[in-house]
Formats: structure tokens, sequence, C-alpha cells
């Protein structure tokens, strides 16, 4: 014999392969009953009398109900969070400041530039309101005058009109003078509601697209922002076309804008601040940039160990028509976030002290499958066109200049330039002033699809404030700061510094509390199956080996003991046809079906009746049978049951 | 003696030991512990066996792995939070109102006066360097000036800056007309700190004029205040009658006299409404202005000291009752002439403490002297930091600074006693080694408060409004029918609740020892349907095999000392009927229908065989044999 026939050998007669040891499902579900650990089964089988055994098979089953009910209510509520809130006191990372003047570009500066458009806005005025030019812009400007016999290039392109309320659809070209139809429909920037008085006249300006035939008419309430608008639009279209070095070199320098500068203690200069050029605000400078090699951090709180600068807003430099508020703007934000200065800067009044006290706020938010937000914009589909970490507002942003782009063929001026797009301007795109209002309406009623593909950031720092105001510099020292200051900015500004052309900002950490709140799952893989556990235990006293023993009594004995007789049958079947008179088949079934070991379970026994020939097993009862005992408890058993059943029925 | 016969028989019973085999007891275990596993490992063919072995090793081993997790989140004391806010009664909060400028410049002019003169001739030299600086300098006391003296640095050829002295004639310099040749285009001012008699100097640099000579203002003063008595700067400060004016709280009028005045030496006198030191804490029970607290104060802006307070207007904190007022750090600017609207929300936070996060109840456990303590105020960790940098100060430069608190039996810095303070002193609050040792040193207090404040403003008195009420308001103070307020001085300021005036979060353990228990229980439970009695079970079977083996060894060794074959049996020999019992004791006898539980219900069928004969371990012995045999038949069968 070989050695792997030795080894087969031995493995099949030490690891016999057998089938269940139940010869009917009845038994087998008798056995189950009997054996298992799980409570109430055992009841159905020893309970006496129909009416409990059906209470019992009742209770077993409903059991089963809840133990299945609570743990899909426990798998459903997996994806829960629970809060934590932390303080501690500590280092702080100082946040980038970002602090732009109001005015983009010095008026001097930019003044060859806008001359047409401000002469014509001049004209527009006094001829629509009989506004006459201050004296003191005058002598600053002495340009217009000689404007006059040049042809208008604004209003040609987009006309400013005046309505009047009795005549609709009517409308008067106020520089031509001439009374046109107005087509289209006509959007009132003003909204019904917002009726302050009953004004006649309505100013308001018309966009075309190309072929002019589809026109939306913008009118607003109130003549300045009629104006203001348009000179907005006019001012981009200008702008769009000036290249950023010029822009840059128009606006104002950082050692003209920072008059003093210090931090934590210590002294700081234009050195410390890096330029960021925004479209609508011109030079911005932050303080404490990314692009520093370290990120300054305070480890006291209080103002004056923060930041504290002196700002020189120079008035004089103002552009009338663009910005008609005095001071500067400020954005505390994150070192890698891009400042959305126009949204939600703070404004800075000349004159004044203003202290910012911080406090700072971290989240963190759980990412999928807790929440739909986002860890850092990658699985967003919308290309970030700024140079910064994603946010849902730079999201919004690039989806919607890049719909711009796709739409109207060139990008809006106030936000960053998507690869291979350009600026819109008249010259290249006649009619993208339409294209861009219809956009933006679409866009503001979350028809572009923008607000849904956008997700929020799963973490964000938050800089509480508490701003205050207070005089400055004080009737008792106005006189020598303002002396000292001049000769501070003598380098950039030749003439003596007033009290109106400066802002002082504080920006401090009022404590060094920095409070986290830290979203954590609420539920772990441990939890949940101690929890399951918890439920089977309470309800059945049921385990996973119980599950296991279900899985094994249920589906492999069962149907195991399902396919033995099948194919008992049909071998019966096959041997009946093949000998068709034979006396051995029916002795073999009645081995089968014997009484005496019907009931009985036990192994050896059920294998002997199952496979020796029936007649030593059945017929010598003398010979003393290893199992005595097991067969007279069944058959005490049985007894028992049948007396019980007479019992209950008598 | 009973207890003497009760001893024997518990040693001859040790003795004997529990009576049964290795085998016998690990059978007997698995049939009948409620664990869900090992049952099935006795009762059925060895396949099977086989595989509830490796299962219920497998199970038992999840169990132990998932018992360690959760021990372990046990121990990492996490907290949950619960977030309350609403509107309920509170009190309110104590309010703390100064001036910007700490003492009336009227006042202080007298120990100011020389310091005052060297600062004009200071700006006079900076700003027109060229104008007449010899009929000014006869005048000055050069002893301050000496003593850190302010310097220009001349830039304007970077490899070789050149350092002049703003009073040549005073120090060594060549230059004979120093801030001639030089214009703000390369020359910063600068400020030069020496220590060791002169010998060490460093200068510290400015950016702009403007910091550096009011830095420089500001350290002299520090030294001037520091030799005053502070029962005399109290005096020369603003007087409670002369800075608070109108009080109304909710609608009972409140007067100078319910503020408590603290002396702070930034901003001179300040006075603390409803600090509940002495008298019980007022509570507010309504939200909005009109049960709020409203203040008219008066800040004097034209007695203001010049060069230490170039910001004008009122400085006000909100804290908590009995807690220091820390208002450099943490105070708000009211502006003249205007009426400050604070709406005020408490934020409140309320920690677990140890071990759950490190913060501090009250403060005892922090390694630092409290030197707030003698305000009698609660710990904050400001207290501490302040009170850390005073420690260092007083060890690394021997004098208190004059801003902080002095612990007992030290003086305040200044120039006449300790020559070398100021150098000391600027190089340790730039240093942020002593920061952060402060940092590590303070721990937190637990409960964290904020009062969030909305502020809004309004230009106040109207026009229309600004003559009868500044009639009225120097009428009440000075008796005088002029005027004798202006618009730049008044403030008007509101504080009241806002309609949601508290908002608490609170810490609780996340996970308490219930919790534990009930996962552990649920982890056992679910694997292995097992309880805390499983445990008691398995561990009374260690016992029993320890004492099994230790009876084995003992007897082994006997055994062999003695070399006699009946070393099994130690101490008297056994009965015949002790043998009988060890073997045939049913209650640890692995019966073979053992998979059924009824077969206990006819425990005296094992009985019936004679007792007299012993079959050594015969049941045991049966179940291996029987396995065989049937194995055997079943291949024969097949």
């Amino acid at each position: 014999m070989a050695p792997g026939e030795k080894i087969k050998a031995k493995i099949k007669k030490n690891l016999p392969v057998r089938g269940p040891q139940a010869p009917t499902i009845k038994d087998l579900m008798h056995w189950y009953c009997m054996n298992t650990n799980t409570h109430g089964c055992r009841r159905i089988v020893v309970s006496r009398g129909r009416l409990r055994r059906l209470l019992w098979i009742a209770f077993t089953l409903t059991a089963v109900a809840l133990i299945i009910w609570q743990c899909a209510l426990l798998v459903f509520s997996f994806y829960t969070v629970s809060v934590s809130i932390k303080v501690h006191f500590q280092k702080l990372d100082f946040p980038a400041v970002t602090i732009c003047n109001i005015n983009p570009y010095k008026y001097s500066a930019v003044s060859d530039l806008l001359t047409d458009l401000d002469s014509e806005t001049k004209q527009a005025l006094l001829s629509l309101y009989g506004v006459k030019e201050s004296r003191k812009r005058r002598e600053a400007g002495s340009m217009p005058s000689t404007l006059e016999g040049t042809p208008p290039r604004f209003f040609k392109l987009i006309p400013l009109l005046v309505f009047n309320e009795n005549e609709k659809g009517k409308a008067r070209d106020f520089f031509t003078g001439r009374k046109r139809k107005i087509s289209g429909k006509i959007i009132h920037k003003a909204s019904n509601v917002m009726h302050v008085h009953e004004s006649k006249k309505l100013v308001g300006f018309q966009l075309c697209s190309n072929d002019t035939s589809d026109c939306a008419t913008y009118t607003f309430s109130s003549g300045i922002n009629a104006i203001q608008e348009w000179y907005k639009l006019h001012y981009m279209n200008i702008m769009a076309q000036v290249p950023l070095e010029k822009k840059i070199n128009m606006s104002y320098s950082a050692e003209e804008l920072l008059v003093t500068c210090f931090f934590d203690g210590m002294s700081c200069d234009a050195r410390n601040f890096t330029l960021f050029h925004h479209p609508m605000y011109g030079n911005c400078y932050t303080f404490n940039n990314k692009e520093n090699a370290t990120i300054l951090s305070t480890s006291m709180g209080g103002s004056e160990y923060g930041l504290q600068v002196i700002l020189y807003i120079n008035e004089d430099e103002y552009n009338p028509f663009l910005v008609s508020s005095t001071g500067a703007k400020v954005l505390i934000h994150q070192q890698n976030e891009y400042p959305f200065i126009e949204d939600v800067g703070m404004e800075i009044e000349t004159a004044m002290s203003t202290s910012i006290g911080m406090h700072l706020t971290e989240s963190f938010k759980l990412s999928e499958p807790y929440s739909q937000c986002t860890e850092d914009g990658s699985d967003v589909p919308v290309t970030n066109i700024y140079n910064a970490a994603y946010s849902l507002q730079i999201c919004l942003y690039s989806c919607f200049q890049t719909k711009m782009v796709e739409k109207c063929g060139c990008a809006q001026y106030s936000q960053p330039l998507p690869p291979a797009a350009n600026y819109c301007n008249y010259q290249q795109h006649p009619n993208w002033m339409y294209c861009y209002y219809q956009l933006y309406q679409a866009f503001v009623r979350e028809e572009l699809g923008c607000q849904s593909v956008c997700k929020q950031s799963c973490s964000f720092k938050e800089w509480t404030l508490t701003t205050s105001l207070a005089q400055w510099p004080s009737e008792a020292s106005e006189k020598w700061l303002l002396n000292v200051l001049t000769w501070d900015q003598s380098q950039q500004i030749n003439k003596k510094l007033n009290k109106t052309d400066l802002a002082k900002l504080l920006i401090f950490y009022k404590d060094l509390n920095q409070r986290s709140i830290m979203e954590s799952p609420a539920n772990s893989i441990e939890m949940l199956l101690s929890n399951f556990g918890g439920q089977l235990g309470l309800w059945m006293s049921c385990s996973v080996v119980c599950v296991i023993e279900i899985i094994e009594v249920f589906f492999i004995d069962f149907f195991s003991i399902i396919a033995r007789r099948q194919w008992h049958k049909a071998k019966d079947w096959w041997a009946r046809r093949q000998t068709p008179p034979s006396t051995e088949t029916p002795s073999s079934r009645q081995g089968q079906d014997n009484p005496a070991l019907d009931t009985d379970d036990d192994l050896p026994t059920f294998t002997s009746a199952m496979r020796l020939p029936p007649a030593p097993g059945s017929t010598v009862p003398g010979t003393p049978p290893p199992r005595y005992n097991t067969l007279r408890l069944d058959r005490a058993f049985s007894s028992q049951l049948t007396d019980t059943q007479l019992t209950n029925e008598l | 003696m009973p207890v003497k016969k009760y001893l024997l028989k518990c040693l001859h019973r040790l003795q004997k030991g529990p009576g049964y085999t290795y085998k016998e007891l690990l059978v007997w275990y698995c049939n009948n512990t409620n664990t869900h596993g090992p049952k099935r490992i006795i009762c059925e063919g060895p396949k099977k066996k086989a595989m509830w072995f490796l299962l219920t090793l497998l199970f038992a081993c999840l169990v132990c792995w998932q018992w360690g997790v959760f021990i372990q989140t046990y121990l990492s004391w996490e907290v949950s939070v619960s977030l309350s806010m609403g509107f309920k009664t509170m009190n309110f909060p104590a309010v703390t109102v100064c001036n910007s400028s700490p003492f009336q410049y009227s006042k202080v002019k007298h120990l100011l006066k020389d310091l005052y003169k060297l600062m004009e001739a200071v700006l006079d030299k900076i700003l027109a360097p060229k104008s007449s600086h010899t009929n000014t300098t006869s005048t000055l006391n050069f002893t301050i000036w000496n003593h850190t003296p302010l310097v220009l640095i001349d830039e304007r050829n970077p490899d070789h800056p050149v350092v002049l002295n703003l009073f040549g004639d005073s120090h060594n310099s060549s230059n004979p007309a120093p801030g001639s040749t030089c214009n703000a285009q390369g020359c910063k001012v600068a400020m030069r700190l020496c220590s060791a008699n002169g010998t060490v100097c460093t200068f510290r640099n400015f950016t702009s004029a403007t910091q550096a000579v009011t830095e420089w203002y500001i350290l002299q003063a520090t030294n001037i205040f520091s030799q005053v008595l502070p029962q005399d700067l109290v005096g020369m400060g603003y007087a409670p009658d002369r800075i608070i004016l109108a009080c109304l709280f909710g609608t009972e009028p409140c007067s100078h006299r319910n503020f408590t005045p603290i002396f702070y030496p930034d901003y001179g006198n300040c006075y603390i409404f409803n600090w509940g030191m002495t008298e019980k804490a007022l509570p507010s029970a309504n939200p909005g202005t009109e049960f709020g607290l409203k203040l008219i104060l008066d800040i004097g802006q034209e007695d203001y000291v010049p060069f230490l307070a170039s910001t004008a207007g009122a400085r006000l904190m909100l804290h908590e009752q009995r807690t220091y007022p820390f208002i450099r750090e943490e105070g708000i600017y009211a502006m003249a002439g205007t009426e400050t609207s604070i709406g005020v929300l408490l934020d409140k936070l309320q920690g677990k403490g140890e071990p759950y996060s490190p913060c501090t109840m009250n403060g005892s456990d922090v390694a630092i002297q409290n030197l707030y303590s003698d305000y009698n105020t609660t710990y904050s960790i400001q207290a501490c930091l302040h009170s850390c940098f005073q420690d260092h100060m007083i060890h690394n430069c021997s004098c208190g600074h004059y801003l902080y608190p002095l612990p007992a039996g030290e003086k305040y810095c200044n120039n006449r006693d300790f020559p070398d303070w100021a150098y000391c002193y600027l190089s340790l609050q730039m240093s942020v080694v002593q920061r952060e040792t402060c940092l590590s040193m303070c721990k937190e207090s637990c409960n964290d408060t904020q009062y969030k404040m909305t502020i809004s403003m309004a230009d106040w008195p109207s026009e229309a409004s600004e003559d009868w009420i500044l009639h009225v308001l120097s009428q009440e103070r000075d008796q005088s029918s002029n005027i004798t307020l202006s618009r730049k001085g008044i403030v008007k300021l509101n504080i009241y609740f806002q309609e949601f005036n508290y908002r608490t979060i609170e810490e609780s353990p996340a996970n308490n020892i219930v919790w534990l228990l009930s996962n552990l229980g649920g982890q056992f439970g679910f694997w292995m349907g097992g309880s805390v009695l499983c445990l008691i079970e398995f561990g009374e079977i260690i016992i029993d095999f320890i004492w099994i083996t230790v009876i084995k060894l003992v007897a082994s060794c006997k055994g062999l000392r003695r070399r006699r074959p009946q070393a099994p049996y130690t101490g008297p020999p056994p009965t015949v009927a002790e043998l009988v019992e060890a073997h045939t004791n049913f209650g640890f006898q692995p019966d073979t229908t053992s998979c059924r539980p009824n077969a206990e219900v006819y425990p005296d069928q094992q009985t019936l065989p004679i007792p007299g004969t012993p079959p050594p371990n015969y049941d045991s012995l049966r179940l291996q044999p029987l396995d065989t045999m049937e194995s055997d038949s079943e291949v024969e069968a097949i």
C-alpha cells in the first residue's frame, strides 16, 4: 500500500464522512429543540398540552421577530455621529489678515483710462439730476469740457434710459433725447415691495444680445444704483483690457498703505505682507500668508500681542463713481483660504481705532457616509480655478465662471480666469453683458446646478470676532502723533497727514482658548456587535454559536436528509426495476422505519439500524445493548407524553 | 476541638484532591457549562468535534479582543457633550468700566514734567533736526534719558549702519548734528537697552518712529509710576463720581456707590458693577434694554496723558462674578459721543475635570502661586499666566513689573534701584521660552465662561438733544450752570441680556462603567452566549486543574523519594468506598448520552451496577472505543 493511500484510509477511519444523524426531519427538529442553547425552542418540545405549545411557539417567534427588528434598527442607525466640544488653551496660529483699501486704484493713475467714462457719467448726472461738479473735484480733473465734441462711446454701447411711470413701454434716451419704444421684458431691480417713494422717473439701462432683438431692461428705483451699476459695467470692461502688472502699479503699494505695523510686541513692515491683487479692490496685502516660511503664532492674548497697523487711506485718490464709502476692508481667514474680500470683508473707518478680538473655533465634520461634505474638494466635479484650498464659495464661483466661459465665451472680470479663457470686453464679446446678467439670474435661482454640485468642506476654522471702536487719535495726542506719522511716511507721501487719512486696526486673540467641535462616529463595529449580542441574549439567550447551529441544522442537515431520502427512494426504485419481485427491499425499508429505533436519534443505534441487517438489532432483545439507558429513557418519555396528552384530552 | 477536627478534615480533603482526572474534568466542564461552544465539542463526531473546537477557540479569541477594545475605549475617558440654550433668570454679568487714560494729566503733571520736556525735545529732534536744539537741551533732565536713550540708526548704507544718538552732545557720537542728514528715508529710530553698567547693550529696532517713541515713553512712565505709592496713584486716577455720571439698572437707579473700585495699572481706577464680592449679585429676569444696565460715563478726553493714551474711549469688560477683570486682554472700547448697545449671551462650557480633560477646578493643583488671590477672586488661566510672568520677572530681574501684582516682600522695578530692569524686562517679554513654560505650567479652568456680545452703535446725544443733555449732566456733576462736558467726552452704554441669554455646553462621560459592562456582556453573549457565571465556572475549573496538578506533583515527588508503588495515595490509604466514590461519582461522570440533558432525570440508573466491583474509569474509557467501533462499522458499511 502506498503511504498516501494509508493516510487516506486513516483519515477515512478517523474522520468518516457521514450524513446527519437524524433519520427524518421531525427527528432532526426534535433533536435541535432539545439540544440547542437558545431558550424557547426547548420549551416548545417539553411543554405539555397543545395550548402551551402554541403559546411557546408564539413567544419564540415573537422573540425572533423582535431580535430581527431591533438588529435592523441598530444597523440603520449605525452611521450616526456624536459631537464633542473641547477647549484647549494653547499657543495659537495667527490667522492670515488681508487688508485692502476700499478704492482699488489711485484715481490719478487710472484717470487717463477713465476720462471718457467719467465725463460721460458727469454729463448724465448733469442732465438727469442737475448735479454740478463739486469744486474740489474740478481742480483735480479739468478734462470733461474738452470732450464735448467727441462722440460718446459708452452711451452707445449701453444707453441710460429714463422711464416715465405714466407712459408704459416708452423710455427716453437721455443722451439723444429721443423717445424709443421698449420691447422685451423690463426687469425692475427695485422690486415692487420696496417702493419707498413713488418716483415718476425711473432710470435704467437696456442690455441686448447680439442681434438686438432680445433685450432686457433693468430699471432701478434710485438713480444712485442705476448710475453705479452702469458705471461698474463699463469700468469692468475697461479694466479687463489692462494687463495685470499695470494694474498693480496703478494701485497702492504696501509701503504706502501700511504706515506702521506691530506684531506680537515686535516691529514689522511691508515685507511681512504679501501682495494679492483683487480685481475689484486692487492691491490687497495679506499678513502671515502661506508664502511665509513659518506661520506666525501668538502665545499671549491681548491687543499688544496681536497685529497693530495704522493704515493710510488717501481719500483724495478715491474714484467718485466706483466707491462711495471711505475706509479699508479687512478679512481674517485661514492661510490657504482664498480671501473673498467683497463678500465677507469687514469695513474699517478712518480716524478710528478698530479693535477686533478673536476667538477661534475649529469644526470637524465626518465625511461620507456620515454627511455630505468633502475633505479637499477632489470628489466635487468642479475644477477649482482659485489658487487656494477648497471651500464652498470657491466651488460656487468656479462653477459659475466655468458656466460663464461655456455660455458667453469669456470670463467674468471679478473672478480668476479659468485655463484658456480671457476676460470679457466689448471688443471681442459685444453682448457679454446681457449673457452675464441672464446667467447670473439663473445662478441666483439655482438653475445652473452649481448649488447642488458643490458640497461644503468638512473642516473649517472660524474666528468669532468682537469689534469695538474708539476714537483715535485722542485729542490730547493728536498733535504729536500726526507729526510723527507724517515723518514716518515722508518717504511715500509729501503732505501733512490728516487724521481722516488714517485708520488704526488691532487684531488680536482675546484669549488663547481654542474650541474644537468634533464629530466622531457614535457607533463602531464592536459596539454594533455587542449591541447585537445584547439583543440576542435578552430575547433568546442566543449567540453566534446558535446561529451556526441554525445554519447547520436547518440548511445543511435538513437538505441532506431530504437528499438522502430522495437518493434512497431512487435507489429503491432502481433496485425494484432491476429485480422486480424482491424480498430484500421491504426488509431494508422496515429497518429504516423501524419503530423501535425511529425515535432514537442516538448515533450508533441509528446507524446500525440504518446499515446493519435488521435482524440482530430488533429481534434479539436479550443481548445487553450498550445504550440500555437511553432506550429506556425514550420509552419513558414517549409514554409520559401520551399520558399527558390523555390527561389533557380528558 | 471541633475547629481542629474540621481543619483536619479540610486538610484531608485537600490532600485527596478533587477526585477526578483532567479528562473527566474537561468533559464534565464542556458538558455542563452554559457557554455555548464547548458542549458541541464533546457530543458529536470527530469531524464536527474538530470544527467546533476551532470555532469555540476562535470565538473565545474574538471575545478577548473585543473586550480589550472596549476596555481601551473606556480608559480613554471620552466625554460627550450636551447643549442647552434658552432664557433664564441669571445673575447680571459683572461690568468693569475704565478710562483709556490711566491718570488725569492735570494730577500727574508734576511727576511727568521732566519726561514731558524730554519727549518734546525728542520729537523736535526727530521731526525738525535743523531747528534750534541748543536752547532746549540745557533744561533737560538727562538722568532718565541716559538710562535708555533713543537712537537713530542710519541704514542708508546697509553694510555699515551708523548709530546716532539723538542728543549728540550727551553721548559718544562723533556726528555733531545727528538728525540733520537723516530724514526717515533711511533712518530708523531704535531704543538702546543696556545692562551690567552699560557694557552690554542691544538695540530694540522699530520700523516706525511712532512706535519707538510710544514704547520709550511707556517704559519711562512705568519707571516713574512704580516709585509712587499705590494709594497716591489711586488719587491721581479718575474719581468714581467724575467718571460715572448716570446709572440705571432695570428700573432701579444706581450710582457710583454701587461700583467697586479696583486699581488696574494699565487703566488707573476701574469700577466694577455687580461684582458680587460683598453683596449678593443682581439678577436680571428679562431680556431687552429696559431691564439691563444703562450707564453714562465721562471720559474727559482733554485731560488724557498725551503720550500714554493715544486712543480715546471708555474701556469695558463683562465678566463673571468674583473673577478678576483682565481688561487689557479681553476688554472692548466704547466710543465717545456714541451710544453703545451690547446684547449679552452667556456662553458657558463646563468641563469634567480629571481624568477626562486636563483642566483644574479651582487652581489648587497648579504649581504657580496665584498673585491675584489677594482680590479674593476665582482661578483663571489669565491670572495664572500673569502670576507666572511676574514670578519669572522676580527670578530673573529681582524686581516685579509694575503691571502685575507683587508677591510679598518684593519691590517694583525702577531705574534707581534696578538699573538693568528695562533690558531684563524686554528680553523676558520677548522670550518665547518664558511664554511656553508658563503656558505649559498653567492649566485652563474647567468652567470656561464667555460673554458673547452683540455690539451696535449710534450717535449720542443727537443734535437736537445735545444741548439739554449736556446741561443736565454738567449741572449734576459740577453744580455749574455752564456746560462743562463735551460731546467728545461722554459715552452711553446699554448692556442687556439677549432673548436667548445662555448657552451651556456640559460635558459628561461618554462611557461609564455601566456602558462598559453592558458592552462586555453583549460581546460575550454575542459570540459565546456566556455570562459572568460562565467566567466563574471557568475559574473553578482552573482551580481544580491546579489542584489536581499540585497533588500529582506532590505525589510523584513522594513516589520518587520513597520508591514505593503505592505513591499515588497520599495520606491515609483510602477506603474502598472512597475509591468507588471517586470513580462513580455520577456528578462528574461523563455519560455517553450526555447530549441529552434529561439524562440526569434518571440518576439511579447509574448506580445500578454492583458497587462492589470498581471498574476504573469505565465510562470515560467507553467513549473512545465506542466511536472507533462506530466508525469501523461505518467503514464496513460503506
